[in-house]
């Protein structure tokens, strides 16, 4: 006589999200654009438009921002992209650094 | 200095005698000013940051090569057609980008000899035969931006196409 097997209960397989150490570590920088006498500011708009994408409006805010108190962060990114930005910034001769986020 | 033309393949400005001469003449003198040592980081305490720094001023340096070259191929026969009334300039998105790069590199590369004033006005006149070329040369290639930029907003004239 077959015996009667108590149900098995099948613990609930949990997926973990794998959090990579390298993004969960690495550090991140702020693209910091400084004012200057001497860029105009129709320049630093068209320049933040075209190496970000941005729509006219955001690119004047952010020119705006960085004539009036001096420096604005455009946008915060790991070393390498924001190495890439300032870069890109300052073959446009923008006054551009990465600072470390933290 | 206005465009005449816009469409898929690039613009078309039109530029009086004077204007053409000047931006050619612009053009033909890049670089004005030798290079000035940029900065990576104003507060970044990491070892990474001097590797980054030199890596930032090659970068520049091989940059300014390329855009002297393509200053010369801005210069080429047939880019700046001589008419009665002045140039026609036709210009891809690429060469205009270029063109602006070139521009504000004079601007900069002027207001850095001048000893980067706060003041692009000065209440003096230049002292100096030195200070009036750089102040005139920083003015026109500010001129010219403001031209080609403006273009963007419809503000100069525009053609059909």
């Amino acid at each position: 006589m077959p015996s009667v097997l108590e149900p098995i209960t099948i613990p609930k397989r949990t997926v973990k999200k794998e959090i990579s150490s390298k993004d969960q570590f690495a550090p991140t920088y702020y693209v910091i654009c400084w004012n200057d006498p001497v860029n105009l500011m129709v320049f630093v708009t068209h320049v933040f438009m075209k190496l970000f994408g941005w729509d006219r409006q955001k690119a004047e805010k952010h020119m705006m921002e960085v004539h009036e108190k001096g420096k604005s962060v455009l946008v915060r990114e790991g070393a390498e992209k924001a190495e890439f930005y300032v870069h890109q910034l300052q073959n446009y001769k923008l006054q551009a650094t990465m600072e470390p986020a933290e | 200095m206005r465009l005449v033309r816009q469409n898929k393949i690039g613009w078309q400005y039109h530029l009086n005698h004077r204007e053409g001469d000047c931006l050619r003449s612009l053009l033909s003198q890049f670089p004005v000013t030798a290079s000035v040592q940029a900065k990576i980081s104003k507060t970044d305490a990491d070892p990474k940051t001097v590797e980054r720094e030199n890596l930032l001023n090659e970068s520049l340096a091989e940059h300014r090569k390329e855009l002297k070259k393509k200053a010369m191929n801005l210069l080429a026969p047939g880019k700046f057609k001589r008419g009665e009334k002045g140039f026609v300039l036709t210009l891809s998105l690429e060469e205009r980008e270029i063109l602006l790069q070139i521009l504000n590199d004079i601007r900069i590369g002027c207001w850095h000899v001048l000893g980067e004033p706060e003041e692009l006005e000065p209440e003096t006149p230049p002292q100096t035969e030195k200070e009036l070329v750089y102040y005139n040369l920083m003015n026109l290639a500010g001129y010219f931006e403001v031209a080609f930029l403006n273009t963007y907003t419809g503000d100069l004239q525009r053609g059909h196409d």
